[in-house]
């Protein structure tokens, strides 16, 4: 009774359906068109690289890089779990393969793996409001792995703002349940239409002092996106 | 003291039957404990000379958490001032820089995964390097040598194009077309499985990585045991501020423990077999003993002193036991010495295929004594005899003559 907090109208916790839908929504849609900036922090260096990225459906993606010139026109494709990279300077593309998903992608701390998930919080996990976070605050929601789905996160932990409309902070544990790395959300916007962080922070908690950020610089969620787009030929056409 | 040697040398000669079978009890023991001595020195030496060769070298030099972390961001910068600073330490023979970056390959469409070995082609072909017994033309600029596993599992033949993509040490996408020159056949595990090795130079352009390299790996003058002092004066050396600079024990922390623990195992081995030798020289004594009552009791009552019998049997168990030992040594000696001249080769059934610390043992081994291995055995089996004849000794030398000889 003492704390002036508990003295405020707590929030109603949110509601978990809504909530996960939303989770599972915020980014997708039928087809989409997005420019973004990586940067990739090292302890050593930081490089900004910015790309433009095509979507279709859950399970296609074609991401090209236009900065820095170096590495302009390099591509990665997508189409459910394959994943191919384009090199112009050398006019190959390369399908990366199985022993490699867990590699790094562009030398961020992305995955290969992590551009070919498309798991769904809804589907492949069972959420629980587990209560009030302190840092940062707002809801805390756990998700766990549904038994026999296959993937590398055994539990992943959101938090939510108060009404339960945009994510925090999401915490992945690993197999083995140890915590290994925290994404942050900021830079809320108003994008297209959708109230959405624009700005990811990964942190992989195995590699101190590494850090990449995804930040949206520009969205369309109802693009125009045909399915060639994601064809080899189509990935080797000069762009 | 010289007619109680005769005494006791003429005694061994009673019962030649049963000296003899002693005498093969302890030659056995000793060609043993010879034979263990000899494999293991070959053993150590051909794992040592092979490990400390190609692989590691005798000191290595990284950048810090080089090691753990294996980010190709890790690198030595300056390698050629460093370079010439290490070759000119006393005791090193040689020094190269390596590049290790990991990559995507293909040939067409399907990736897989290899490791970019930049090395100085020229001094890997010596003795001792990387590429040691490489027959034909150094492959020039972007051409690379295949490791022979990765080639038959990828099917990549020489003249083919590969492709490489990796991550350059700036962070930017390292990307480049290599030909094929070579197939290279090598011990190295890490190398034959999925090893693209090139020039030095074409990986450092590839990569990015202009006067840099992950490691520097060093050859002392002299044995892979100095390591640690070449280390160290490597490391007091001008340029080498803020590298870890370690000698293969270090790099490889459980192949030294590795040896300690084979050393263990052979005095392990040595004490049963004393131990063995120590029965037949307590059952000889004994049965020599027993059979002598009467006679040993005719030199007590004659006055010999209780002391100088004990003196002579002990001296018989000791005879008996040098002696054997010394057979022991001659034909374990010889065994020892066709068996190095010849040489033996412990992994030559079949294919299989022994990977110790990365490199896989093919070539015969050649064991070999040290003078210091005849030596545990003589003073050995000379303790162990006179402990095993002390029994026999003390009950001969309490003997009542009277008793002894009316039996």
């Amino acid at each position: 009774m003492s704390s002036p907090t508990s003295l405020q109208a707590q929030p109603a916790p949110p509601n978990l359906e809504q909530l996960t839908r939303r989770l599972d929504d915020m980014w997708s849609s039928s087809a989409s068109i997005a420019r973004m900036e990586v940067e990739i922090v090292t302890p050593r260096q930081t490089r900004t690289m910015r790309m433009r990225v095509w979507t279709r459906g859950e399970d296609r993606a074609l991401i090209v890089i236009e900065d820095p010139a170096r590495d302009r026109g390099t591509a990665t494709l997508r189409r459910d779990r394959n994943l191919w990279n384009y090199l112009p300077r050398i006019s190959r593309t390369i399908r990366v393969p199985p022993s490699m998903m867990l590699g790094s992608w562009m030398g961020s701390d992305l995955t290969n793996d992590d551009l070919t998930q498309s798991s769904s919080y809804m589907d492949d996990f069972t959420g629980r409001v587990v209560g009030r976070s302190e840092s940062p605050s707002g809801w805390l929601i756990r998700y766990e792995a549904r038994e026999g789905v296959v993937g590398l996160w055994r539990r992943i932990e959101f938090v939510v703002n108060d009404d339960g409309t945009l994510p925090l902070e999401a915490r992945y544990f690993d197999r083995r349940m140890r915590l290994a790395r925290t994404m942050r959300f900021t830079e809320v916007r108003e994008m297209d239409g959708r109230r959405i962080p624009t700005r990811m922070i990964l942190i992989p908690h195995d590699r101190e002092g590494h850090r990449t950020e995804l930040h949206y610089l520009d969205m369309d969620f109802d693009a125009n996106v045909p399915e060639r787009t994601f064809s080899l030929t189509e990935l080797e056409r000069g762009r | 003291m010289s007619s109680t040697f005769v005494i006791a040398w003429r005694n061994l000669g009673r019962n030649r039957r049963r000296t003899a079978l002693a005498l093969a009890a302890i030659a056995i023991a000793q060609v043993s404990v010879l034979a263990i001595d000899g494999l293991m020195h070959g053993f150590v030496d051909s794992t040592l000379d092979s490990l400390t060769g190609p692989l590691m070298g005798h000191v290595q030099i990284h950048a810090p958490d080089f090691r753990e972390e294996r980010a190709p961001d890790l690198v030595i910068d300056d390698v050629d001032m460093r370079l010439t600073a290490v070759r000119r330490v006393q005791g090193v023979a040689s020094a190269h820089a390596r590049i290790y970056a990991p990559a995507l390959a293909a040939q067409d469409v399907e990736g897989f995964a290899v490791v970019a070995v930049g090395v100085d082609f020229e001094a890997e072909r010596a003795h001792g390097g990387l590429l040691e017994g490489l027959r034909g033309q150094t492959p020039g600029d972007r051409e690379a040598l295949i490791g022979e596993q990765l080639a038959r599992q990828q099917g990549i033949e020489v003249g083919d194009e590969l492709a490489l993509v990796g991550t350059a040490t700036d962070g930017s996408i390292a990307n480049d077309l290599v030909r094929v020159a070579g197939i290279l056949e090598t011990p190295m595990e890490m190398i034959s499985r999925s090893g693209v090795v090139m020039q030095l130079e074409s990986a450092q352009e590839i990569f990015a990585m202009p006067d840099m390299a992950h490691e520097i790996t060093v050859r002392g003058t002299g044995a892979p045991a100095d390591a640690p002092a070449l280390a160290a004066r490597i490391r007091r050396a001008p340029t080498m501020g803020g590298l870890e600079v370690l000698p293969w024990m270090e790099l490889a922390p459980e192949l030294a423990s590795f040896f300690s623990i084979a050393g263990l195992y052979g005095y392990f081995v040595m004490l049963i077999v004393f131990l063995a030798a120590a029965a037949g020289v307590a059952n000889t004594m004994l049965m020599a003993t027993f059979e002598r009552r009467r006679e040993l009791g005719m030199l007590l009552s004659l006055g010999t002193s209780p002391g100088r019998l004990v003196r002579i049997i002990l001296i018989e168990a000791v005879l008996l036991g040098l002696f054997g030992v010394f057979i022991g040594c001659v034909i374990g000696g010889t065994i020892v010495a066709i068996q190095g001249a010849v040489g033996i080769n412990p992994w030559a059934s079949g294919d299989a295929n022994v990977a110790i610390y990365g490199v896989s043992f093919n070539e015969a081994m050649y064991p070999r004594l040290l003078w210091s291995d005849y030596v545990p055995g003589f003073i050995g089996v000379s303790v162990v005899s006179i402990l095993a004849a002390l029994l026999p000794a003390i009950h001969a030398a309490r003997l009542e003559p009277v008793e002894a000889m009316r039996r």
